[in-house]
């Protein structure tokens, strides 16, 4: 008894010693695992990889990180795995927007985003709308006008119905009043070929990949679709600037713990990232991939979740797609 | 002369002592995952990309390409000695190489595997190095039409796998076709026949089906014959155990047939090296002197799909490294190591990193060499594997089978559908069906589906849009060539009957 507090007593000190320091109720005993609901290579796992390393090399955490990939069921692996995992501190998932759209159109999805723990929203992937080089359309009117003159004509490759591309689709379709075929296909590359074969007119393409091509002479960018103007895009108007109400629908990416995690543990991972945020290694990594600073955490974040959820049901529901909660 | 400036350059990084030992790394790591069946070069590029991220980038995607291309040499291995497809492309090789190993030619079976390899590896390399722009611009040509085309194409192989009834060879590709409708249809988000399974959503993987009619019913339809203790022959003798010049030239055609066939097919990024795989054997099958004897264990139907399989790594680089593209599952990670580098790849990547391509081409050549070396002298030791009686042999398949599909994605499910499609190869054997008609329309069905319904949403409902493209008619006709050609070769072996009686 004696000997336990006297341990308590020097603990504290040593606690004293170093209050400079954050103290965390919670620091990790094991390696930490980062789940993305993809196969290795996808968007979200190259993004789970460049954290990790960046993490590693910052050396914000003491424990190793892994990524593990619960590929299948377009997502719904991943979210009943994490879902089941109720209270488990050290295992963390990165979330997209399928992970928003899932639970109201599947109707085996157990879970929904707001019964999951949202920890931090780090980036917001910027999308611009892109047309062949030698495509008649200059500007995003070009081709609205083009696609209200043939009906049905024109087309966008993408990838399913309730993805992202189909997403922006509905909202530019809402915008400008004009109709076009969206072309499914499987995967990405299948994509930018159809639309370098010209075997589509249009194709939405993230900005790092856009410019790859713009530099080679192969696409052209008819607007970008945030609200403020891309910095490495500065010539190129956005689609409000055009003329046409969009509200922005970024691609966004953070990390979302299981049901129950504790307080504690949601705290520590908010204070990792919140400071991973704030060094240049993470500014350069945005700006490398141009992408947009999303970060958000605490009540920020619970309003981004619940407004988000019901920005992409409307979408859905424009689209066609059969709603199950 | 440029190029060969350029290639003596890549030769110089790819020389590099530390470049030299990823490579080896790289092709090492590569034989052995291309043995085990399941876990595929994807899933292990995939487990080495932390380490590769730290590297340079030349290094890395020396060693990374040197798993990819490297597993394609080992696939082979447990198709020809146990009937078990290492990975998808080499259901194929167990047609002839499975039926090479029971006549006691495993090694033969192995050695031309390996040489094939070798042969269409290099000249994969070869084409990636001369003529990968224009026949990247060439692959943009293909749109969902041109797409549905190749897939009939691909189809109508079904004419060509069919053994002695047609019949029961297209019932058995029906099934494919159903089985490959299984899981989320991505155009309207709906599930179909998931039976609200979630793990069924992605449909049903093509190895289980593999392995369960496969190995799992070649294992079950073996059961019965329990008396002999020693199932295979193994022959005495080094000689025995390597391709005989014979061998070699039985498939002159075929290393080049292969090449040629799964370099193109490769470039496309919407169609793969199985697809490759079986339109080479059947290309082979339909110009060969014997085409009674496919199936039987002829050399040249395992030299064929063999060969299409490694010059399609040569294939799927073409799009990565000239429009940034890629073009299969492997190449999507090696695109995302080039992210992770801070490299982006596109149409400028050759020019604005020569040493990567280059290095990349010099150390493809220099990796074909070194796995050619560490492959052929594992032939004779493989081969002995067929001295172990059944009772030990079939339960190790069996095991094999079951370890090698769970692997793919952890899934228990897997295990079980797996014994359900061991069963369904039982019965298949038993009543005589061919199992790979099904493997082809299972591996087809999706693909030409997804072309079929993107094609129709392209020309809003206009079917002539499938037959008005010019690239699209051309296959389409080969197509037809290929389904009227045995119905010629029906009616001219009539003639001759009706001919002899007469006279």
């Amino acid at each position: 008894m004696k000997n336990t507090l006297r341990l308590l007593a020097v603990s504290m000190m040593a606690g004293a010693a170093v209050v400079s320091a954050p103290v965390h109720a919670f620091t990790p005993e094991r390696p930490l695992e980062f789940m993305v609901h993809t196969g290795p290579g996808a968007g979200s796992d190259v993004f789970a990889r460049a954290v990790q390393g960046l993490l590693g090399k910052t050396k914000l955490v003491s424990q190793t990180i892994q990524v593990s990939n619960k590929a299948g069921g377009g997502g719904l692996v991943a979210m009943s795995y994490l879902g089941e995992k109720k209270g488990e501190n050290h295992l963390v998932a990165v979330f997209t927007g399928v992970w928003f759209v899932n639970p109201q159109i599947r109707s085996n999805a157990k879970f929904t985003m707001s019964d999951l723990t949202p920890i931090a929203r780090l980036i917001l992937e910027p999308a611009v709308m892109t047309v062949r080089a030698d495509s008649p359309y200059k500007t995003a009117k070009d081709f609205f006008d083009a696609a209200k003159a043939n009906p049905g004509k024109l087309k966008q490759s993408g990838g399913s119905i309730s993805g992202r591309d189909n997403t922006i689709r509905q909202l530019l379709m809402k915008a400008s009043g004009a109709d076009w075929q969206f072309i499914s296909m499987k995967s990405g590359g299948e994509r930018v070929a159809a639309l370098l074969g010209g075997h589509v007119d249009m194709f939405v393409m993230e900005p790092s990949e856009a410019e790859e091509q713009i530099k080679a002479g192969k696409i052209r960018v008819l607007a970008t679709l945030m609200e403020k103007r891309i910095p490495s895009m500065p010539n190129i108007p956005t689609i409000n600037e055009q003329g046409f109400k969009v509200p922005e629908v970024p691609q966004a990416r953070g990390f979302v713990g299981p049901p129950g995690m504790s307080a504690d543990a949601k705290a520590y991972y908010v204070d990792v990232l919140t400071k991973l945020h704030a060094t240049k290694d993470w500014a350069d990594f945005i700006k490398e991939n141009r992408y947009e600073d999303g970060f958000l955490t605490g009540p920020a974040l619970d309003k981004f979740v619940s407004e988000y959820t019901q920005t992409l049901r409307g979408i859905l529901k424009d689209a066609g797609v059969k709603l199950v909660r | 002369m440029e190029m060969l400036t350029n290639l003596m350059q890549g030769f110089a990084v790819a020389l590099e002592p530390m470049n030299l030992l990823w490579c080896f790394i790289g092709v090492f790591l590569g034989t052995i995952v291309g043995i085990l069946p399941g876990l595929g070069p994807s899933a292990t590029v995939a487990l080495l990309l932390p380490l590769a991220t730290q590297m340079n980038p030349t290094a890395g995607i020396i060693m990374m390409s040197g798993i990819y291309y490297g597993a394609k040499y080992g696939g082979s291995t447990t198709s020809i000695l146990l009937n078990v497809p290492g990975e998808s492309a080499s259901v194929v090789t167990c047609l002839d190489g499975f039926e090479m190993a029971r006549n006691g030619r495993a090694g033969p079976a192995l050695g031309i595997a390996a040489i094939a390899s070798f042969i269409a590896g290099t000249i994969g390399v070869v084409l990636l190095m001369l003529v990968a722009p224009p026949v990247a611009e060439f692959a943009l040509r293909f749109g969902p039409p041109e797409y549905f085309a190749l897939m009939a194409f691909g189809l109508s192989m079904v004419v060509l796998l069919a053994g002695k009834s047609m019949l029961k060879a297209l019932l058995s590709m029906f099934v494919g076709l159903w089985l490959a409708t299984v899981g989320i249809d991505m155009f309207t988000d709906t599930e179909r026949y998931t039976f609200d399974q979630i793990e069924l959503f992605d449909g049903v993987q093509f190895v289980v089906v593999a392995i369960g009619t496969f190995a799992i019913g070649e294992v079950l339809a073996n059961l019965g014959n329990n008396d002999k203790q020693q199932m295979f022959k193994v022959p005495k003798g080094l000689r025995n155990l390597m391709p005989n010049w014979q061998d070699i030239k039985d498939s002159r055609f075929a290393f080049l047939n292969g090449s040629l066939v799964g370099f193109f097919v490769g470039v496309l990024p919407g169609a793969g090296s199985t697809i490759a795989s079986f339109v080479s054997y059947g290309i082979e099958k339909a110009v060969s002197k014997r085409p009674e004897k496919f199936g039987t264990g002829v050399v040249e139907g395992v030299a064929a799909p063999e060969a299409a399989n490694n010059s399609e790594t040569g294939g799927a680089l073409v799009p990565l490294m000239t429009l940034g593209i890629p073009g299969s599952a492997t190449t999507a990670i090696l695109l995302a190591a080039f992210i992770l580098w801070g490299l982006r790849p596109g149409p400028l990547l050759i020019q604005d990193h020569p040493e990567i391509f280059w290095g990349l081409v010099a150390s493809m050549y220099i990796g074909n060499i070194m796995l050619l070396i560490l492959n052929l002298p594992l032939v004779p030791a493989f081969a002995q594997i067929l001295k172990l009686p059944g009772y030990v042999l079939y339960p190790m398949i069996m095991g094999i089978s079951i370890i090698g599909v769970y692997s793919v994605d952890q899934r228990l499910l897997d295990t079980w559908l797996v014994a359900f499609f061991g069963l369904l190869g039982y019965l298949m054997r038993k009543v005589d069906y061919p199992a790979a008609p099904l493997i082809l329309g299972l591996v087809l069905g999706d693909l030409m589906e997804n072309a079929v319904r993107q094609s129709l949403m392209m020309s809003q409902g206009d079917i002539s849009i499938l037959y008005t493209r010019p690239l699209a008619l051309v296959i389409l006709v080969m197509t037809a060539a290929v389904l009227i050609g045995p119905l010629f070769r029906q009616v001219a072996a009539w003639r001759t009957k009706v001919a002899d009686q007469e006279a």
